[in-house]
């Protein structure tokens, strides 16, 4: 050590020590604030997927009630034979066996006899396809035009014609095609497939895709994604790989957008686009092999999923997976056909829902998936036995939202694909897509896709606020809908009626009415106020908002109100099924039918006087129809508290994404519905 | 005393009721486990301000013999209790940062560049990642000036934490 000017060289040390201070302080400060914006994103993020399972529980839980009621009822009781023929009409319109000959299928889906008028001026096609005109779709998409029923339909027959001739296993060869591009979920989100197409350009010899199911529903351009997919795949059959996800199925595009996409945006020729697309799913190969080394399938696999049986089933015969292939006693007029199912029906059928519904999880062994109500929960110990017998090293799937658009999991053996970024709100998550070169070695790609309009340069903290927000308005219409019961729950922790409850008591009532396995100590302050000892008051859960329904007569309670708010997913897709000829429109007779399934289905007496009534005032024309339509949207929860900034961000980026949305398609009922 | 004592036994219960729900929310897998990278966050989430070396003392505590990756939830919560219970880590106060923020303003400017506050923040202490520094700037920097105004940030994430 020399001796410099050694006061300066003090305090020059000083000095460096303490901005070394100063650096360390701020940083542990900086951590510890991006932390707690961690822990509330991912909180909100458990609110959306548990809300998302919720609902495809829900829909299962009908679907197995329709299953039932086929099967069960008593036929010689008036009231249920009259329901049971309502819902065969409908279930056995589309032909569970397909009996239904080619001549017959062809004559129902028509296109030759539609004309195209020149006030047309989407995109128009010719087959075989071009390069040309599939460059002209996607130009024609991005510009908002809609393709004409005409040209839709000649796209789903060629598609249908193609489809037939593939195997229910793709095969694809790396040593031929050298790398591969695979895409998870896109539900309808066509700003996302232009993003992979930007980002990836368009299929072609040198650019294979595979595309892992599940590209409608939910979002609003399902029809688009689906054309373009198909068009795709005409133009290089060999390079582009389509498998079925759980959503290419009628049963689940009731309820969950498609079809009220379809019907909005074909009119008098929806039932044809409509029917001809569930058939086109139905004809979808069920997973692709790549190197005999990476099996790729949009759910997953359970301990009794065999390759071989996947690989020599019919799957044409499902067409949906959700309705069992076999007849169902007294469902048919068929009557040569016994309605026992064999063994063998049932376990073949399994196979199929397994690999469309299933999710992996930590815990080893398989059990059945409770979460969304179908297929399985597959562990490690599955995953290794599935990929040693039968010499494989990795499975690629999709079927989950993952916050960076992929994920590994069962230590690297299973991969998770999913490209529908801002799935649940702006900013919830990125999509992604894979790179799979000759060495067998994931890369990714990750995107989130903004309108440029919404493309102002938000912080963290705001992106965070706003996921937040349009989380918790979601989970209180969840609150809300359930309120009868709820307080019912509480009253069970409050037998004197103070109004008011210890915190962990209200956690555990909470969690038994809604079983969504959520921080309900962390939501608390979201949700319900306390008071001067820190109890909640339950009061406070409730009186924020109202279920506003601009059809409530006199006489209705508002418990009618409630039920009907909170089973509208099910009520509409009641609806759905009963409205024979997809107009929209169902006669009194068939409402009050849809609420009496309603109310078999959720155990819960729902009054016949207050329907009847609530049925006459519906029937505004007085012409003995109802808009079901307008009557589901009529619906809406009313926030009466002032709203923060956050949630007027989060409501106006919504209604902006409804704006944009296709003019013809009506936007769900209430704006924050994202389900 | 009988006070005293059944409000210190419901207070425990209290701090392990958020210790639990702190960890459940990273708990991925529901097994009662969370990988060992995001034990951090968790700490930090439940309001410790602890630096990246005091952090990686609490992990030897609590790691298994066998390194695994995972951190179980009993050792968690024991060490965590005792760690709330004696107020450790606690945050600094708005003034203290505020000071900090100027000691880095060596020129007393009143504001600090990019430039700046990147070179210390990746540098100084225990530096940032490069997506840690890109988080902080998008939220420090001032839209219209291009710098950082530290005294409207460190009041505005003041505010924040209320």
């Amino acid at each position: 050590m020399g001796c410099g000017p050694s006061k300066s060289g003090e305090s020059d040390m000083g000095k460096s020590e303490k901005l070394m201070k100063a650096a360390l302080l701020i940083q542990k400060w900086y951590r510890r604030y991006s932390a707690r914006l961690e822990a509330r994103r991912i909180s909100a993020w458990k609110i959306y997927q548990s809300i998302e399972y919720a609902g495809e529980q829900d829909q299962l839980k009908l679907y197995n009630f329709f299953n039932n009621m086929l099967a069960f009822l008593p036929p010689d009781q008036n009231s249920n034979q009259h329901l049971s023929s309502v819902i065969t009409a409908r279930f056995t319109a589309g032909a569970v066996t397909r009996t239904e000959s080619e001549q017959e299928l062809l004559k129902h889906t028509d296109y030759t006899t539609i004309r195209v008028t020149s006030s047309y001026k989407g995109p128009r096609l010719t087959f075989p396809l071009s390069r040309y005109q599939l460059t002209t779709l996607v130009e024609g998409f991005k510009r908002g035009k809609t393709l004409h029923a005409r040209f839709l339909l000649e796209l789903l027959h060629n598609t249908r014609q193609l489809l037939k001739t593939k195997a229910n296993v793709n095969v694809v060869n790396l040593n031929i095609t050298k790398q591969l591009t695979i895409c998870g979920d896109l539900h309808g989100k066509i700003d996302d497939l232009f993003t992979i197409f930007y980002k990836n350009g368009l299929p072609g010899p040198d650019n294979p895709y595979i595309f892992n199911g599940d590209f409608v529903d939910r979002g609003n351009h399902s029809v688009e994604v689906a054309a373009l997919l198909f068009a795709c795949l005409l133009l290089f059959p060999n390079d582009v790989h389509i498998n079925r996800g759980n959503h290419e199925d009628s049963v689940m595009n009731m309820r969950y957008g498609f079809m009220k996409e379809v019907l909005n945006k074909y009119k008098d020729h929806g039932t044809k686009v409509f029917t001809l697309f569930e058939e086109v799913f139905s004809w979808l190969p069920l997973a692709t092999m790549i190197d005999k080394k990476i099996f790729v399938v949009h759910g997953g696999i359970s301990d009794n999923t065999t390759l071989f049986s996947l690989e020599t089933l019919d799957r044409h015969k499902y067409i949906s997976v959700l309705k069992p292939p076999y007849q169902i006693e007294g469902g048919n007029s068929e009557a040569n056909d016994s309605g026992k199912p064999k063994m063998s029906e049932i376990i073949e059928w399994k196979q199929v829902l397994d690999i469309l519904w299933s999710d992996p999880k930590t815990q080893l062994g398989c059990s059945p998936n409770s979460f969304r109500g179908g297929g399985c929960y597959f562990g490690a110990d599955v995953t290794d036995k599935f990929l040693r017998s039968n010499n494989l090293k990795l499975i690629i799937r999709s079927h989950e939202c993952k916050r960076d658009g992929y994920e590994y999991t069962h230590y690297k053996q299973v991969l998770t694909i999913f490209s529908a970024s801002n799935y649940y709100e702006e900013g919830s998550n990125k999509g992604a897509y894979i790179k799979l070169g000759q060495d067998h070695k994931p890369e990714f790609v990750q995107y989130m896709t903004t309108k440029a309009s919404r493309g102002r340069n938000i912080s963290i903290r705001q992106r965070v606020g706003i996921i937040e927000a349009s989380a918790i308005r979601n989970l209180k219409e969840r609150i809300f809908a359930s309120g009868l019961e709820l307080k019912q729950e509480f009253q069970k922790f409050d037998p004197e009626n103070t109004g008011r409850l210890h915190v962990m008591d209200w956690c555990c009532a909470m969690e038994n009415v809604l079983h969504m396995e959520l921080p309900w100590r962390t939501l608390r302050e979201k949700l319900v106020d306390v008071d001067a000892d820190g109890k909640v008051i339950v009061t406070t859960m409730f009186d924020f908002c109202q279920i506003h329904c601009n059809f409530t007569t006199a006489q209705e309670g508002p418990s009618l109100t409630e039920t009907l708010y909170r089973n509208k997913d099910s009520l509409g897709t009641i609806f759905r099924i009963i409205d024979k000829d997809n107009s929209g429109s169902i006669s009194m007779q068939e409402f009050e039918d849809a609420c009496d399934i309603l109310s078999r289905h959720i155990g819960h007496e729902i009054s016949k006087e207050q329907v009847v009534d609530l049925a006459r005032c519906l029937d505004i024309n007085k012409d003995g129809q109802i808009d079901f339509n307008e009557f589901l949207e009529a619906f809406r929860l009313v926030d009466q508290r002032p709203r923060t900034d956050e949630e007027l961000v989060s409501l106006s980026l919504t209604s902006m994404s409804d704006k944009e949305a296709d003019l013809l398609s009506r936007s769900s009922g209430s704006t924050v519905n994202i389900i | 005393m009988a006070d005293e004592k059944e409000s210190s036994e419901s207070m425990i219960a209290d701090v392990q009721k958020r210790i639990t729900d702190a960890f459940d929310i990273f708990d991925h897998e529901s097994n009662k486990t969370v990988d060992v990278r995001e034990v951090g966050t968790i700490v930090r989430s439940l309001g410790c301000c602890p630096s990246e070396a005091e952090l990686h003392d609490m992990l030897e505590e609590i790691e298994e013999e066998e390194p695994t990756g995972y951190i179980r939830f009993e050792k968690f919560l024991a060490m965590m209790t005792h760690v709330l219970m004696e107020r450790r880590y606690k945050p600094s106060p708005e003034d203290i940062i505020l000071k900090a923020l100027m000691t880095l303003d060596v020129e007393h400017k009143g504001h600090l560049t990019q430039e700046e506050i990147t070179k210390y923040m990746t540098t100084e202490g225990e530096p940032f990642t490069p997506e840690e520094m890109e988080e902080m700037l998008s939220a420090a920097v001032d839209p219209d000036k291009g710098v950082v105004l530290y005294k409207d940030y460190a009041s505005a994430m003041a505010l924040e934490e209320t």
